[in-house]
């Protein structure tokens, strides 16, 4: 693909109303944690035991909890925790689930039903509990957190890329770069992979939502990166024992993570229906 | 249908064996000695020793595995650290809580979902329909814990209508104190999974609605209502009993963070317990028991929707 073409797709995947306003959501979000620190004045850790767990205030947007400290500011902070661990996580999946479904789709035979199954396996338990077994190995930490958001989503870009490399497998310029002597790495990765991106790419904004959702599941099962640093899981874990003393204080980082799970899912739906439009109206041209 | 099932289960062997060894192998895994971790900091060498015996890692490698393997295939998954009792047991006693938050989570998810699917697949695309897709993108967007949070806030601290933590009660003791118990952990659930089977039932209804058989109802003058309700639903129906079967296997694991909202005494809160203790006979034992579980229920809702749809050929 080229410039022109990706900057079509992004005009008309921005011409929908709800990809449009997850867009902006999310940039706000983006923009906000770069900022918080230096240019944005609140401290996540400054504590103010005059007050604990008050409400939204115009010193504190979204209250304080119950060291006193800003929730707003926590909640930026949980931002960057949350979208460096999805951006990690799917990375760590992409990286281990593109080359699994290349290979499969790529070769067949015993190397595709031995690498299925093993994605069988990783598949035979719901994604939070995978995630759950590897913290008991690895005991809770940020790069634990990481590895075990990460390896849910494997399963998921080995299966896509599998069904796509096998619909490209007998294309002509497949067979072309096979009957010109190229090797199957050349031809796996340089012929078939870049004529895959779209379906990749997709996944690649779905699992981030899901990645979100699974990091912030296991840091509210107290299982996540470890305190202090700020979480929306973890936070909604406290606020959930002071809900009678401040109700606010568990709704904030939920409203915040919701909109994010959103935003990335709507984002990765209209991408997913922008890119089949494009190639239903293509398609004609070459199949008779 | 001996053959398909036969099949089948050959299909599962190794996907379990491989799965089985991973659990086995967990503690292997575990960054330094697990012997260390499990009895803490301030131990006496005779203590680990103790635990090491217990744990039977005094002993090869491959004797440890084969009598494990052994030992789990007749039901026998070890005794609990943490308070020594068989794990077996620990888990046996948490089932029942586990199910019944399964059935009631799922039977909400039916009484939302379903009119919601016909509803939307009546008007494809109306108005109606497209507020009740935006309904099941919000009940799958939407993180259960986060629900769960709002439900009591609503209900138990502002209304004080119900408890905010769900005690277990049989539903065969007391229908009443099991309903007011397991109501809000089986919306929160049920909500979410009412998102799933709207989005699959609409999907499926639609597909049906485009056949030719449907065509001919309507010519030959029946109503819509009998057209969707005696013809289409039927249809739609079947592979609709997969979805729905594949939540209630899901939900064996899956209750766990609704569980842990609610302070539910099920088998997703023993493993997390399990977990943050570091009570690795008692995380293999549910881990191992919740995969079994997925699979076999995975296995029995293949073999139904073989067995309710004459057309599938498995000879």
């Amino acid at each position: 693909m080229n410039a022109s073409h990706s900057l079509g797709i992004l005009r008309r995947v921005l011409g929908q109303p709800g990809a449009l306003i997850s867009v902006l959501y999310l940039a706000t979000l983006v923009i906000a944690s770069l900022l918080v620190g230096w240019a944005l004045p609140l401290d996540p850790l400054a504590q103010d035991y005059a007050n604990m767990l008050k409400g939204p205030s115009a010193a504190h947007w979204f209250g304080t909890d119950e060291l006193g400290r800003d929730v707003l500011a926590r909640v930026i902070y949980g931002a960057r925790t949350s979208l460096l661990t999805a951006a990690g996580a799917v990375a760590i999946a992409a990286v281990i689930g593109v080359p699994i479904g290349l290979m499969a789709g790529f070769f067949g035979g015993w190397r595709d039903a031995v690498l299925m199954r093993i994605v069988d396996v990783l598949l035979s338990l719901p994604g939070i509990l995978f995630a759950m077994a590897m913290i008991a190995v690895l005991g809770r930490s940020q790069t634990a957190a990481l590895i075990a958001v990460g390896i849910t989503g494997v399963p998921t870009f080995a299966r896509i890329v599998r069904a796509q490399v096998l619909s490209l497998r007998k294309r002509d310029f497949v067979t072309a770069v096979e009957a010109l002597g190229g090797s199957s790495t050349y031809n796996m990765f340089r012929t078939v992979l870049p004529n895959s991106w779209s379906p990749i790419l997709v996944q690649v904004v779905i699992l981030s939502s899901v990645a979100i959702l699974i990091e912030a599941s296991l840091a509210f099962l107290g299982l996540g990166i470890p305190p202090p640093t700020p979480s929306w899981g973890e936070m909604l874990r406290t606020g959930k024992s002071y809900l009678h003393d401040s109700p606010t204080y568990a709704v904030f980082p939920g409203l915040v993570l919701t909109f994010t799970i959103l935003s990335l899912d709507t984002l990765g739906r209209t991408l997913a229906r922008v890119l089949e439009d494009r190639h239903e109206a293509a398609e004609p041209e070459g199949t008779p | 249908m001996i053959g398909f099932i036969l099949r089948r289960l050959a299909q599962l062997l190794p996907v379990l064996l491989i799965a089985s060894t991973g659990i086995w192998a967990m503690i292997y895994a575990v960054p330094g000695d697990p012997v260390a971790v499990i009895v803490g900091e301030n131990a006496t060498p005779e203590q680990m020793q103790a635990v090491r015996a217990r744990l039977g890692l005094d002993q090869p490698v491959l004797v440890q595995y084969l009598s494990w393997l052994g030992n789990a295939l007749q039901g026998d998954l070890g005794l609990s650290i943490q308070n020594r009792e068989p794990v077996r047991d620990l888990i046996a006693q948490r089932i029942p809580a586990t199910i019944q938050l399964g059935i009631a989570a799922t039977l909400v998810g039916l009484l939302i979902g379903v009119p919601v699917a016909v509803f939307s697949a009546l008007k494809p695309n109306s108005w109606v329909d497209r507020s009740l897709s935006g309904w099941s993108a919000l009940a799958l967007g939407v993180p259960t814990f986060w629900l769960g949070i709002l439900l009591i806030l609503l209900f138990a601290v502002y209304l004080r209508w119900l408890p905010a933590a769900s005690a277990y009660v049989s539903f065969f003791e007391s229908p009443w104190q099991a309903t007011v118990n397991l109501l809000l952990p089986a919306l929160t659930l049920g909500i979410y999974v009412s998102g799933i089977f709207a989005r699959f039932l609409r999907a499926s209804l639609l597909g049906e609605l485009k056949a030719d058989y449907v065509r001919t109802a309507r010519s030959k003058g029946l109503p819509e209502r009998d057209v969707v309700g005696r013809h289409v639903m039927r249809n739609a129906l079947l592979p609709f009993v997969t979805i729905v079967g594949l939540m209630m296997a899901n939900f064996i694991g899956g209750t766990v963070v609704t569980e842990s909202v609610f302070t539910y005494p099920g088998l997703g809160r023993l493993l997390i317990q399990a977990i943050s203790t570091r009570d690795y006979p008692l995380i293999q034992g549910c881990i191992l028991f919740i995969l079994l579980v997925f699979v076999l229920i995975n296995l029995l809702v293949d073999v139904l929707y073989a067995y309710i749809d004459p057309r599938i050929d498995y000879g």
